[in-house]
């Protein structure tokens, strides 16, 4: 069941055009979506969220339109764009207490089991924590209310490789439970491990949207691993 | 609607946008320009948006789950509960002098009374503190400094006309005392106080079509 649809994005700037992004995201699933840096991530992923206003397109969530319906979507999605950047002199504690009344569904003792795995100290302030702790926390904020849809802005980024593994897992077990996952990374591994699909932009363009399996297929040479094939893409796009 | 404005008292909001509201209490020096007492109030008020610029603020209010003119309403709120909290202090001021202070100090204040005019005054100070800053503010999210200093000339502006107001011939009564010239005076205060409402309505409206358009 598709949950999320993007059509059509486009957004211009000065030196960077988001051209006509569409694509879905099912329930259920896991997908990766993968560029090199300035590719158009953040930006589809912002414009998904209504912090940046495009030109043309839509974004609908749950057969919603977002435009509209901002405040009930949200509710239903959790999302996270890089590190925790916001109140850096504040405790954790008095933060979350303000972010958890915006949510029917937090779920409490989640948040503290996130906590724990993360080993995030909420007396601390943002200011206090390494890179790789902010994007956990953000992350914990993120998951606490048992959203149907994850969104994720590079929460790879700046992590050791053991909480990148921890984390990869907590999206395979998210999935299993019927919750949708979207990440941007640029580190393919990510995607190797957990994806079941994948998103592949270059240059503010989708040049693919399709399952992880379908792919390979399609693009993998003999032995290549996911890395080497989008590195030879990449490569094929960027001198085209 | 009470969550954002619990957020914006407890997260966005300067300890100095809630100590200036006392700066309400100057309607009741004599010999003083008591409509500075309402500018302190805007001043804390912008060391608030400021503290809040530099947390970050606002992107985290677009992470929320509300819509982006909730987070302008948040705003709004916020901004008229310390004025109203000032002007409260501003009308037992005024209360006072009419019915305890009766100095010669008070009596002879070559300034402006603090009388309801006065009051009036403060009301049409914060609309435009809504109007030019507050407003102003959220073209961008993040550009403060200029329309501040459109607000300080605004303000100042007002304040030494209003000084200078009970000094010409004919518009003494501005500048009544004690429980003279009530019935002109409480009219001059409902003006203010309409005032004070239909900008800040237009303000928040405004800036709620500007924050809309604005990418983040």
């Amino acid at each position: 069941m598709v949950v999320v649809k993007v059509h059509g994005l486009t957004k211009k700037y000065r030196d960077f055009t988001l051209s006509d992004v569409s694509f879905t995201l099912s329930s259920g699933r896991i997908t990766g979506f993968v560029g090199r840096n300035g590719a158009g991530k953040t930006t589809t992923i912002k414009s998904m969220l209504g912090m940046v206003h495009p030109d043309s397109g839509s974004v609908s969530y749950f057969d919603m339109p977002f435009a509209g319906n901002e405040a009930a979507i949200k509710k239903r999605i959790g999302y996270s764009t890089g590190t925790v950047s916001w109140y850096p002199r504040k405790k954790i504690i008095d933060i979350v207490d303000i972010v958890k009344r915006f949510y029917d569904t937090w779920d409490d003792e989640a948040y503290r089991n996130y906590l724990r795995l993360f080993e995030i100290d909420e007396k601390k302030t943002p200011r206090e924590l390494s890179e790789g702790m902010k994007v956990k926390l953000n992350l914990a904020l993120s998951l606490a209310h048992r959203s149907d849809v994850l969104i994720l802005d590079e929460p790879t980024s700046g992590l050791d490789p053991f909480s990148r593994n921890e984390l990869l897992n907590i999206f395979e077990e998210l999935r299993n439970r019927g919750t949708t996952v979207f990440f941007s990374t640029h580190i393919v591994s990510d995607l190797e491990k957990c994806a079941d699909d994948i998103i592949y932009i270059s240059k503010g363009k989708i040049i693919n949207s399709m399952p992880k399996s379908e792919f390979t297929q399609k693009y993998s040479n003999a032995g290549e691993s996911l890395e080497d094939t989008i590195l030879r893409l990449e490569g094929g796009v960027f001198n085209a | 609607m009470r969550n954002i404005l619990r957020k914006e008292m407890r997260l966005s909001a300067s300890i100095l946008s809630y100590l200036f509201i006392f700066f309400g209490l100057m309607f009741l020096l004599p010999g003083y320009p008591v409509l500075l007492g309402a500018f302190f109030v805007t001043l804390g008020l912008f060391q608030g948006f400021q503290w809040a610029r530099e947390a970050n603020d606002i992107v985290f209010s677009a992470l929320l789950p509300i819509a982006k003119k909730d987070i302008v309403k948040g705003r709004f709120l916020f901004v008229c509960l310390i004025e109203f909290c000032a002007l409260l202090l501003m009308a037992l001021s005024i209360v006072l002098r009419m019915t305890v202070f009766d100095s010669p100090a008070y009596r002879t204040n070559s300034l402006m009374n603090a009388n309801f005019f006065a009051l009036s005054l403060a009301f049409l100070i914060f609309a435009l503190f809504n109007l030019i800053f507050v407003g102003g503010f959220f073209k961008t999210a993040y550009k403060i400094g200029r329309h501040f200093v459109v607000f300080i000339i605004v303000c100042f502006s007002i304040i030494f006309v209003s000084e200078a107001l009970h000094h010409i011939p004919g518009l003494e009564r501005l500048n009544s005392f004690g429980f003279d010239d009530i019935p002109l005076q409480l009219i001059l205060l409902l003006a203010g106080i309409i005032i004070f409402f239909v900008i800040t309505f237009f303000s928040y409206k405004k800036a709620c079509r500007d924050f809309e358009i604005l990418d983040l």
